[in-house]
């Protein structure tokens, strides 16, 4: 039994597929990644997955039931988690008020509470602050706690994120592109960081990156994409020896460069 | 930094330690904000005596204006959605509490929290319409809802009283007065440090978060779990509750409660004029509609004597906001917390600045006087 799966996602932005009948699985505490070049509908699937969009056709199974009809923060809740390409985050919040508003899956209490500083309320803020002070702590974001993301490296707000998606305690994570606009060496640490937080964790991984390296050594297993197709499934290995994917990832590139010469 | 350091991040369930965490909290204790905001309410108290029963009399109006003003800071300082009508919602409170009082004979304890929920139909309508709606866009919206309300609800005479509105009489409670003006000051000054208190603790909690989180950005928002929604819906009706049980006081204060002020364009300009009242004071902290609101009435009552009063304060109102949302957007509190650090850095500087407000502000007061 898959954790999640997709079967026949279809989607088109004027006329043209962005994605076409994608049907892909991860199991439970796997590490999928997903290949393709630019515009091949990578973003566009895990926006499908998480719910920012609506597919055309198919559906989307998360644990054997349907999710297709959930809005993206009903899909936080039963336990996916997301990053963007770009980093989000709350800009006009500092790194400690970004964590601490990650925690919010993890509180119940309601705004009369709050107002009148009921029991309930002061147990959330508690647990929620003892939380938070944990993550500075474990993430070394500690001396960075009340500065905002505008004010950190770009590196910086990429753990930032990745702590405040983790603090959601999600069962599958989608990451999309962790590694671009960070320095090499946090790059080279970040494939053993992120099978450190599956084994840690359980948490299964679908990865986009467009840090070849990074995919094909972190990934158990890797879809290729282009054109909103699956054109190759497999290991790293089983991928890059593809035909079909090294035409559409490294012939394009050739030919590009027979064009221009 | 290095990566390695984030890896547990994951892994500590902070369910174990919260029990342990309880036991090690310390016992409460003051905190600046609460210094500031006891010695805020203890000037305030005593701000109108030098000014005798007109100073009561006026200060009853911007702490009114201060509670509705409470509305916006939810809402728009918050949950960052510009809404022009606070003034309709407290319109609505006002009317109900007028006909529950005038009309029906209710205890003023029951017509109060009646005025304040039947602001809700209202605030859900207004939030369902508009959930999607942004910046200028659904400021507009508001806009129309609070025409909409002063040619629909607010001409209606059986709920209103028509063109002679309802009279309301002001409680007495075993030995207390309200119908003097000091003490229904004292009593609008303790709803003021009440409400001031419940929406400075909603910051600070599940739903307050969540709507920071939303007005800074609506798709991390959804990504971190937060219903986006929802957040917004909530924003409304806390904000139309507390903008209603300001108007339940305004029927108090008026005693006599006329619906043409919340008709068009009363209702907007008033609106407008709240509006920027918070956006002086400062919008993200509860405290500053109280610096608003007493900086603005008492502005209001400087000029009341003069023709232009009218073109004045709106002038005013303009020139001040665009004024404070260029160099100050967090307005008179972002502007203080400024002040102290400059001091604290260059005192001279500081205390020079100090002196200029202090002088300004004395000066406007015997202008005041003098006029009044």
């Amino acid at each position: 039994m898959s954790l999640l799966r997709t079967r026949d996602i279809s989607i088109h932005f004027g006329g043209i597929a962005a994605l076409d009948e994608v049907d892909l699985s991860i199991e439970a505490g796997e590490i999928v990644g997903i290949l393709g070049p630019n515009g091949a509908g990578k973003s566009t699937l895990f926006n499908v997955i998480s719910g920012f969009l609506k597919p055309a056709h198919g559906r989307i199974l998360y644990m054997e039931e349907e999710i297709t009809h959930l809005l993206p923060y009903e899909r936080v809740g039963i336990g996916l988690g997301r990053t963007f390409q770009h980093v989000r985050l709350f800009r006009n919040l500092t790194v400690y008020e970004n964590l601490l508003a990650a925690q919010h899956r993890h509180l119940s209490s309601g705004s009369f509470a709050a107002m009148l500083r009921l029991p309930g309320w002061r147990r959330d803020e508690d647990q929620a602050h003892a939380r938070v002070e944990q993550i500075l702590d474990v993430v070394n974001l500690r001396p960075w706690r009340d500065a905002r993301p505008g004010e950190l490296s770009y590196g910086t707000t990429r753990f930032l994120e990745l702590a405040a998606v983790l603090s959601i305690k999600p069962k599958v994570l989608l990451l999309d592109e962790p590694a671009s606009g960070i320095q090499q060496k946090e790059v080279e640490a970040l494939g053993p960081l992120l099978k450190q937080i599956r084994d840690e964790t359980g948490v299964a991984i679908l990865l986009i990156e467009h840090d070849m390296g990074l995919l094909l050594k972190t990934s158990e297993r890797i879809y290729a994409l282009d054109f909103g197709k699956i054109i190759a499934e497999g290991t790293p290995d089983e991928v890059t020896a593809n035909d079909q994917v090294l035409e559409s990832y490294l012939g394009r590139t050739r030919r590009k460069s027979t064009a221009t010469a | 930094m290095t990566t390695d350091v984030l890896q547990p991040v994951t892994t500590q369930p902070a369910e174990e330690t919260s029990s342990d965490e309880k036991a090690e909290r310390p016992r409460w204790r003051p905190t600046r904000g609460h210094l500031i905001a006891a010695a805020a309410l203890i000037g305030l108290a005593a701000l109108p005596i030098p000014f005798g029963d007109f100073g009561f009399f006026v200060g009853q109006y911007a702490l009114i204006y201060a509670i509705i003003g409470l509305s916006v800071v939810v809402v728009t300082g918050y949950a960052g959605l510009i809404s022009l009508m606070p003034y309709s919602f407290a319109g609505i409170g006002a009317i109900i509490v007028g006909v529950a009082l005038g009309s029906w004979g209710w205890p003023f304890w029951l017509a109060l929290p009646l005025g304040a929920v039947a602001t809700v139909p209202i605030s859900i309508l207004v939030g369902i319409s508009s959930v999607r709606l942004k910046g200028l866009y659904l400021a507009i919206a508001t806009l129309t809802f609070s025409n909409a309300l002063g040619e629909t609800f607010f001409k209606w005479d059986a709920a209103t009283g028509g063109a002679a509105g309802w009279v309301v009489e002001r409680p007495i409670v075993g030995p207390i007065d309200f119908s003097s003006d000091i003490s229904f000051y004292v009593l609008c000054l303790v709803a003021v440090g009440l409400l001031v208190w419940m929406v400075e603790g909603l910051r600070t909690s599940r739903t307050g978060r969540a709507m920071l989180a939303v007005k800074d950005n609506e798709l991390e928002a959804q990504a971190l779990g937060i219903n986006v929604y929802r957040t917004k819906l909530v924003a409304f009706v806390l904000s139309g509750l507390i903008a209603g049980f300001g108007g339940g006081l305004l029927a108090l204060l008026l005693i006599t409660v006329t619906p043409s002020a919340f008709q068009s364009p009363l209702a907007e300009a008033t609106s407008i004029l709240l509006v920027t009242l918070v956006a002086i004071g400062g919008m993200d902290r509860a405290i500053g509609p109280l610096f608003g609101a007493v900086a603005l009435v008492i502005q209001q009552q400087v000029f009341q004597g003069a023709e232009f009063f009218f073109a004045f304060v709106g002038i005013y109102a303009a020139v001040v906001l665009i004024v404070f949302m260029m160099f100050r957007p967090g307005g008179i509190v972002q502007a203080g917390k400024r002040l102290v650090e400059v001091t604290k850095a260059r005192p001279a500087l500081g205390l020079a600045i100090w002196a200029f407000v202090l002088i300004t502000n004395v000066g406007g007061a015997w202008l005041f006087l003098a006029l009044s």
